[in-house]
């Protein structure tokens, strides 16, 4: 029997409670400077997508504005991306998380972290993640990067450390379950399209090549059912 | 990292194959069992059991996949192919049961693209073929994903065993960006390497450098 | 001393090739936006050499200013990293094109042939020198290890055939900078009806390439 299928409000668990939407164009470094200039070249193991190493997602989470306490003084800085600065001593300024790591390992400034990145908060939103079965709203688009960068080179500038990477990680693993859920939903149902409002990039990094593959091969096995549509056409090298 | 010279090029799943696909260069060298619809004449040499001339009608041989696809012909016949057993029927009806307990390496191990070859060949079958393909790639697609996603550094032959080699291969990309996010989450991905490709340089400029 | 830095490379301004005035960090917002879009297109899209040359030129401008500062100053060091992070995102996007390049050498090439006169090439010079070199390349190699020995009527291969095509029907993600209604998806299964989305600024979706395609190319849609 036919069914009449709308996949904009199906029962996929992508479709978003909220709409939390990112600036666009939010970017990353790893710790200092830039991931591995040379690593695109040994690395080819995908030939079905494009893919993104972790590491220049990390790249595109160090462009993050972070607020730091500067030790010395310094007259603004005309960087291209935009100007930076003045710098005083004991008065919080705005700088990208690469320049506040970098920074930081000078011992030139403490990072005064991110409002969420607090154990109450954060065990809030661990809690509401928990007990919806959509993807909710999370605190920053790279929430997963600027935890383990600013915990991994200024866990002595952000109380409760420990804490913190504990309940991001119960976040993290939450999440990622409900991904694998919505996977396998959107596979079995065969949606043509899925809102994934609130799912961040390193989270869909995790899953892109396979998911990505493995509709690939689907929609392969699919066009096996229409007969005629590629007949003969592999016999001519 | 994965150092690889060259661009791997992926099976050609469904109807079509990749001519430099080495998965597909394989599967084009399974056997099919097919029955000669007509004399061939001074082929006997081909058909090692027995001593004629020619090969008469009616002789059951097996052939490979490439050779039966290019004696084929739908309009005059001059080979028949049978279908392989686990895409009738019988098989059919155990994968719509539950496609998870088969082994496809086993049944396969070219499960998927075979199949999708299969029709190539006129057969009434043919729809009911390619609609258990797909629904059995839905019905394992969970199984291959979550093993693919939950193993982390521990031996994964026992995962693959039972896997077709698409799933295979699927299994594969889930490993790459499973282990990608916990290296990069350890701090190994700060560690870099140089390509090979650079190390070979500097070597052969060295050398060349050396009287 | 502090003032060679004050430029912010406002010589940008004077070059009409952009079609819009940009700022130096809109600059490099672009490139960000063309190295994602590339990292994550299944095909090779169109080349963004007027972005690609005004970076470098920044760069290149940069560079001569921090000539002129006296070393040891904090500002350069600040100034050389963050050179080094769009260098390494022009490099990746430069990277990632050669790539797709070599993955889809005969169909690249083909589509620069049937373009039309006037319509802007996929490619730039380099990069279709490189596409032509790696065809000749590959045709050479193949015939000195295998196709020289075959029986003459086989030894041509049609690599338009032979090299797979880039897939369209690829499944892409991605984020909407501008609002766009009524997006037809097509349907998967005869069970489907084609239905129309609608893709509200800021929002993030999975859906085939092919469907949206166009908007990649307007910049409406960003690929993530």
């Amino acid at each position: 029997m036919p069914i009449v299928h709308n996949g904009a409000v199906t029962s996929c668990v992508f479709f978003a409670v909220s709409g939390n939407s990112y600036s666009a164009g939010t970017f990353i470094s790893s710790t200092v400077g830039v991931p591995a200039l040379t690593h695109s070249f040994c690395k080819q193991n995908n030939p079905a997508v494009q893919t993104m190493d972790p590491s220049e997602v990390e790249f595109l989470a160090e462009k993050e504005m972070v607020k730091i306490i500067p030790n010395f003084s310094l007259d603004k800085i005309y960087l291209i991306g935009g100007d930076l600065g003045p710098f005083n001593p004991g008065l919080p300024v705005d700088v990208p998380v690469w320049l506040a790591l970098n920074l930081k390992q000078r011992q030139k400034c403490r990072i005064v972290p991110p409002e969420w990145m607090d154990v109450e908060k954060l065990e809030e939103i661990r809690e509401l993640e928990r007990k919806e079965d959509a993807f909710t709203p999370v605190p920053s688009p790279y929430y997963m990067e600027l935890t383990k960068l600013l915990l991994n080179h200024a866990s002595d500038n952000i109380p409760k450390a420990d804490e913190i990477r504990t309940l991001v990680k119960d976040i993290w693993d939450t999440r990622i379950a409900k991904l694998r859920l919505s996977a396998d939903s959107f596979i079995s149902q065969q949606e043509a399209h899925a809102k994934l409002d609130n799912l961040t990039l390193m989270e869909i990094n995790t899953t892109r090549t396979f998911l990505l593959d493995s509709l690939n091969c689907m929609y392969k096995l699919r066009s096996n059912l229409q007969p005629g549509s590629n007949k003969g056409k592999a016999l001519d090298y | 990292m994965d150092s690889q010279a060259y661009l791997p090029v992926p099976p050609g799943v469904g109807m079509e194959e990749n001519f430099f696909s080495l998965d597909d260069i394989l599967l084009s060298h399974e056997r099919l069992s097919c029955r000669t619809e007509c004399a061939f004449p001074r082929l006997g040499f081909l058909e090692k059991s027995g001593d004629t001339r020619d090969i008469a009608e009616g002789t059951k041989m097996e052939l490979p996949l490439w050779l039966a696809k290019g004696l084929y012909e739908r309009k005059r016949r001059v080979v028949s192919v049978e279908v392989p057993k686990v895409y009738r029927e019988g098989w059919r009806t155990v994968f719509s049961a539950d496609p998870t307990v088969v082994d496809l390496q086993k049944m396969g191990p070219y499960y998927y693209g075979l199949g999708s070859q299969m029709l190539h060949f006129d057969s009434p079958e043919n729809p009911d073929v390619a609609q258990s393909l797909l629904q059995t790639f839905i019905g394992r697609f969970r199984r291959t994903m979550d093993s693919s996603q939950n193993a982390y550094n521990e031996d994964t032959s026992v995962l693959v065993e039972r896997l077709d080699c698409l799933e295979r291969a699927l299994f594969r990309s889930g490993q790459s960006g499973l282990n990608g996010f916990q290296s990069w989450e350890k701090g190994r991905a700060s560690h870099l390497t140089a390509s090979t490709l650079v190390l070979n340089y500097r070597k052969r400029k060295m050398a060349d450098t050396q009287p | 001393m502090s003032d060679v830095l004050s430029d912010d490379g406002s010589d940008i301004h004077q070059d009409d090739s952009l079609e819009e005035v940009m700022t130096p960090a809109e600059l490099i917002a672009k490139l960000e936006e063309a190295w994602l879009n590339e990292k994550f297109s299944p095909e090779l899209l169109e080349n963004k050499s007027e972005v690609v040359e005004c970076v470098m030129e920044q760069l290149t401008h940069m560079e001569a200013n921090l000539q002129r500062v006296k070393k040891g100053d904090v500002k350069v060091s600040v100034h050389r990293m963050e050179m080094d992070r769009i260098r390494f995102v022009l490099s990746s996007y430069l990277r990632s094109r050669l790539q797709k390049i070599e993955k889809f050498f005969p169909h690249v090439l083909e589509k620069e042939k049937s373009r039309a006169e006037g319509d802007p090439s996929l490619l730039s010079p380099e990069e279709y020198a490189f596409a032509k070199e790696y065809l000749a390349n590959t045709e050479t190699y193949l015939k000195a290890v295998a196709l020289k020995h075959m029986p003459p009527n086989l030894q041509s291969v049609d690599m338009l055939k032979a090299v797979p095509e880039p897939c369209l029907d690829s499944f892409v993600f991605l984020r909407v900078k501008e609002r766009q209604d009524n997006i037809l998806v097509e349907p998967e299964t005869d069970e489907q009806r084609e239905y129309v989305v609608d893709l509200e600024e800021g929002s993030q979706h999975l859906m085939r390439y092919r469907t949206i395609a166009p908007l990649v190319s307007s910049g409406a849609v960003q690929l993530i």
